[in-house]
């Protein structure tokens, strides 16, 4: 069994509507484990990017505890949590948020500066990743308006790792992408975490889900099962079929 | 149409903040401008209707009894330029008067107030009372500034002449008057009315005074003609000392003419009310400038809005419209309130022109100027409106929806992150400010605007409370600290030595003033043995007098005469007539002007017989005038010393009123600068918080603070902040005296000399970015409620 990474206890959130209180995590007890690219997956509504962001930091649980290896994240205020964002998790988003005002490479930077005095190193790290998810020198000086979604989503992931986060949340990564595009962002995330980078990944596509070596699947508010892949091996039909009875068998 | 209204005041509601402040701007602007035009447009008609309903006369000739020959009385009722005459009584008295709580010296002159008039009348002002015993009617600034109230006790103590004992006469005040010639202590007397049985009493009581003055009203057939008259009766006299310090009062004519009077009554008030307007233009270009940028902003935040609007069937035209009403509203509430703060705000300007002119300015509602700020004001706004909202009618509903208008395409990449030095937040907010110029440039322009009138504020300010040496030499008399006027008729060399070594005094010189014929106009003329002597230098082009024949003019009197430096006058005097060589052009007020410099040594060929007599005493810093007084009084007995005048406290009651005026209103401007600032960066940077929305989410979501995200919006506005106040600074302080120059050539002051303190300056521009930083950092304080967990889940 590997390191946990993350790990929650009686996680609870809820939102007030009015007078009406809608629980969406109930008592949620889950581990993370080091190497591994865990995907969460559920219905519409069952609590998946509540819970992703909960884990990130991005938002606060109504109760429980929250470690992220040795910080308890849950009780920090905002300014603690940005911090703690910046230097600990990578955020790849559905509607990637790059910030338009600046180039590709600019929004690389922006983000890695955050962390490093060492400006040198973080440039050559941008350009190193940037040309590792197969986007040109000619792309880093565009703005995020000038390229195609697929070409800002690789740039959103490498915004995400620049500072070698411990791990990196996706939410619906490939969501607003098309085929050819959403798999080469998926192929980049595959090949990250090949290489040993920690990914919690939220999705409801089976295409991006089968990327996971570890699938949790959430039902109103908690965890209703749970299905190991193993690492993910391109063309493995077994692994597909394997998720497709399991997501059979959660009622999806 | 009602849907329109009902659109429109949604709108208002929805935006409450941006609406009040908006509304307190244009409260500010309409206040301003109609104070402003209102100064402008009525003070002039209301002085010129005042003269008309006195039927004030041209000039008026103060003749001493002594000095009221029958050769003068004839020489004057067959002038040929004298078409009206009326001579009436007066009694001259040199007297202290409790003012608000310190006693302050007046040259009173009673009148009878009994006495018939057909030209130069006087009017009571609000209510009075019936005369009784010893009543007295005072002008009205006894009221307005010293606080003398109906059937108050005034009492007025002087020294009697004869026996050197102090004296008091005991009033009771039954009312407030009000003429053209004796209602200020600016120019000469100031008239107090008693009744005939009273008028009878104080002539027996003073009779011993020498007092009784005969004033001479004319109509002439032109008003310059005055100094014509008044060479006439000086002739006839043999008259040259016009010296207002003159030692026997007995002897000294005075000779007044309307245009003096005009100079004098309007200065303040043209002088406030050019600064007023010149502020309040500024102040309402703001205003608008800022109008513009909402408009055009609560669009842009309203695109999708617009969008859905267009999508259930609202026409471009109908949207419009309903924007229009919006921001038309607010204008016409502000500018409503403005207008009518403006109104009980008259009053306290009034008050101000008041204690300078004397003359009670009551303003009325005036529907024209009023209506017209009001029309201008909603008309300018609805303009604005109108362009701004023009672009509604290209507006796709589909592409208005997705809210496509507002995101804005960028094409240049300016300041880019690799290349950059500094602190992220810095380079970010330099690469932001880049990305947006037109703002920078309206803040750069908004700033330059108001932080020159803070400047010029700060200058006004400064001058009259820190340091007042250049305000004291508007009116262009020498400054010393005390003036011994010597008996002419003595050898007074050693006198002079004496005074010379006694302690405190650093330095003791002659300066006495005589009329003199130049190019035949009757001018006052400062005589003095050396210039280079003279401490107070008021000459801005050329010199003074250094050879012989050589003249200084006043500025006014060189523009009226057409002479420049260089040129040749002619100065006569009696029977003698020279030519002098201009060399100098100087500054000041004094005798609305008209008056020059020239040496001792060359009057003395005019005038064989001219004794030197006014001695100006010059003491060490921090010598009490008052002591230094008493002790020379007791030296001398009145065969050497005929009198003295204590200069310190002369200029200090003088410049009293000015000071506090100039200073109130430098210090409104300040205020007035500050509250605009932080209007324009609450809009500006409030604007910005909410367009850059998302950009601050995605930038909190990637692990910036918030504290990070306040520097970064507050230094980008921060550098067009300093731009504009360091840019509006240096032309204030550059542009402050050429300004004030103009605003005051007509009253003597050609060339303003007011002190630059770069020092006061620099710091009221490192105050106001200090300032703008802590504003902006305070309303960027709203950027800690935008989450980034909002951003996303949006």
């Amino acid at each position: 069994m590997s390191n946990i990474i993350l790990k929650t206890k009686n996680l609870n959130k809820s939102f007030k509507s009015g007078t009406q209180e809608q629980q969406v995590l109930k008592n949620l007890d889950i581990e993370f484990y080091e190497g591994d690219f865990t995907v969460i997956m559920g219905s519409s509504g069952a609590g998946k990017s509540t819970l992703l962001y909960a884990l990130s930091g991005m938002d606060r649980p109504t109760s429980g505890d929250i470690r992220f290896f040795d910080a308890d994240i849950a009780n920090l205020n905002n300014d603690k949590l940005a911090v703690f964002r910046r230097k600990n998790c990578g955020f790849v988003f559905q509607q990637m948020f790059l910030l338009d005002n600046m180039s590709i490479l600019d929004n690389i930077l922006a983000s890695g500066y955050l962390t490093s005095g060492d400006k040198k190193t973080i440039v050559e790290n941008a350009k190193e990743l940037l040309q590792k998810v197969g986007l040109t020198e000619m792309i880093w000086r565009k703005f995020p308006t000038q390229l195609s979604g697929g070409e800002n989503q690789r740039a959103a992931i490498v915004r995400a790792l620049i500072n070698k986060p411990r791990v990196v949340f996706a939410d619906e990564p490939t969501g607003a992408l098309n085929s050819v595009a959403g798999k080469a962002v998926l192929d980049v995330l595959s090949d990250i975490n090949n290489e040993g980078q920690n990914i919690i990944m939220v999705t409801h596509d089976l295409r991006s889900a089968r990327r996971g070596n570890r699938i949790l699947y959430l039902k109103d508010g908690v965890i209703g099962g749970e299905c190991n892949l193993g690492k993910y091996v391109s063309g493995d039909k077994q692994r597909h079929e394997k998720l497709q009875s399991f997501l059979l068998e959660m009622g999806w | 149409m009602k849907k329109l209204w009902l659109l429109a005041f949604a709108n208002i509601r929805k935006t409450k903040s941006a609406s009040t402040t908006l509304t307190i701007l244009f409260i500010i602007a309409a206040l301003l401008l109609n104070t402003g035009l209102l100064v402008v447009f009525n003070y002039g008609n209301f002085y010129n209707d005042l003269k008309s309903e006195l039927n004030t006369s041209n000039a008026y000739f103060a003749l001493p009894d002594a000095l009221y020959t029958e050769e003068v009385e004839s020489y004057l009722t067959h002038n040929e330029h004298v078409e009206q005459l009326q001579v009436n009584d007066g009694l001259l008295l040199d007297a202290n008067i409790l003012s608000k709580g310190e006693e302050k010296k007046f040259s009173i002159m009673f009148t009878n107030m009994d006495e018939t008039r057909e030209i130069s009348k006087w009017k009571f002002v609000g209510e009075h009372l019936p005369a009784q015993e010893m009543s007295v009617y005072v002008p009205d600034i006894f009221k307005a500034v010293s606080g003398y109230q109906l059937n108050d006790k005034m009492e007025i103590k002087y020294k009697d002449r004869v026996t050197k004992e102090e004296k008091t006469l005991s009033f009771t005040v039954k009312g407030y008057t009000e003429d053209m010639y004796f209602s200020s202590t600016d120019t000469g007397y100031i008239s107090f009315y008693v009744p005939s049985d009273t008028y009878q009493k104080l002539k027996d009581t003073l009779s011993q005074q020498q007092s009784l003055l005969h004033i001479v009203y004319t109509n002439l057939d032109n008003v310059k003609n005055t100094s014509v008259v008044e060479s006439g009766i000086r002739e006839r006299l043999n008259l040259s000392s016009t010296s207002f310090m003159a030692a026997d009062p007995s002897t000294a004519l005075v000779v007044i003419d309307i245009e003096l009077i005009e100079l004098s009554r309007c200065m303040m008030a043209s002088m406030i009310s050019a600064m007023m307007v010149m502020f309040s233009l500024i102040i309402v270009i703001v205003c608008l400038l800022v109008v513009r940028f909402r408009i055009v902003n609560s669009m842009e935040e309203d695109t999708m809005k617009i969008g859905s609007l267009k999508s259930v069937g609202y026409t471009s035209r109908q949207i419009i419209l309903s924007i229009l009403l919006q921001f038309s509203s607010l204008a016409a509430i502000g500018s409503l309130i403005g207008c009518s703060l403006s109104y009980p705000i008259l009053p306290a300007v009034s008050a101000v022109f008041e204690q300078q002119s004397g003359l009670k300015w009551e303003q009325g509602f005036d529907g024209i100027i009023t209506g017209a700020t009001f029309i201008f004001l909603l008309l300018i706004v609805m303009s604005i409106t109108l362009i701004a909202a023009r672009n509604i009618k290209k507006l796709n509903p589909i592409n208005a929806l997705r809210g496509e208008t507002v995101a804005r395409n960028y094409k240049k990449n300016h300041v880019q992150l690799e290349n950059a030095v500094g602190r992220l937040p810095f380079i970010l907010a330099l690469k932001s400010m880049m990305q947006s110029m037109k703002q920078n440039i309206m803040i750069i322009v908004i700033l330059i605007a108001v932080a020159f009138c803070g400047t010029f504020g700060v200058i006004m300010f400064y001058n009259t409370t820190v340091d007042t040496k250049a305000f004291a030499e508007i009116p262009g008399m020498e400054i010393c600290n005390a003036v011994a006027i010597l008996n002419p008729e003595q050898d007074q060399t050693e006198t002079v030595r004496f005074i010379e070594s006694m302690d405190n005094v650093t330095k003791a010189q002659f300066f006495d003033q005589v009329k003199l014929s130049v190019d035949d106009m009757e001018v006052a003329t400062y005589v003095m043995d050396d210039y280079d002597k003279k401490e107070t230098k008021l000459v801005y082009e050329g010199r003074y007098p250094e050879n012989e024949n050589e003249i200084t003019l006043a500025g006014i009197l060189a523009k009226r005469l057409e002479k420049k430096v260089g040129d040749t006058i002619t100065i006569s005097h009696g029977e003698k007539s020279e030519q002098f060589k201009v060399v100098g052009l100087s500054n000041g007020c004094q005798m609305g002007g008209i008056n020059a410099s020239i040496r001792t040594k060359d009057y003395l060929r005019f005038n064989p017989d001219y004794k030197q007599q006014s001695l100006y005493i010059y003491l060490e810093k921090g010598t009490d005038a008052e002591q230094f007084i008493a002790t020379l009084e007791s030296k001398f007995d009145q065969s050497i010393l005929l009198t003295t005048v204590n200069f310190d406290k002369e200029m200090e009651s003088g410049m009293a009123s000015y000071q506090t005026i100039v200073a109130a209103m430098g210090l409104a401007m300040l205020v007035i600068t500050l509250l605009v600032v932080s209007l324009v960066l609450y809009f500006v940077i409030s604007s910005s918080v909410i367009r850059k929305k998302r950009e601050l989410g995605i930038q909190k979501a990637i692990g910036f603070t918030t504290l990070q995200l306040m520097n970064q919006l507050s230094i980008s506005f921060t550098i067009p902040i300093v731009i504009g106040v360091l840019s509006g600074a240096l032309l204030g302080a550059l542009y402050t005296n050429p300004m004030m120059s103009l605003a005051m050539s007509g009253v003597g002051i050609m060339k303003a000399g007011f002190v630059i303190d770069y020092s006061w300056i620099l710091a009221f521009g490192i105050a106001t970015i200090l300032f703008s930083y802590l504003l902006s950092m305070l309303i960027t304080w709203r950027i800690r409620r935008i989450s980034a967990y909002a951003l996303v889940t949006e």
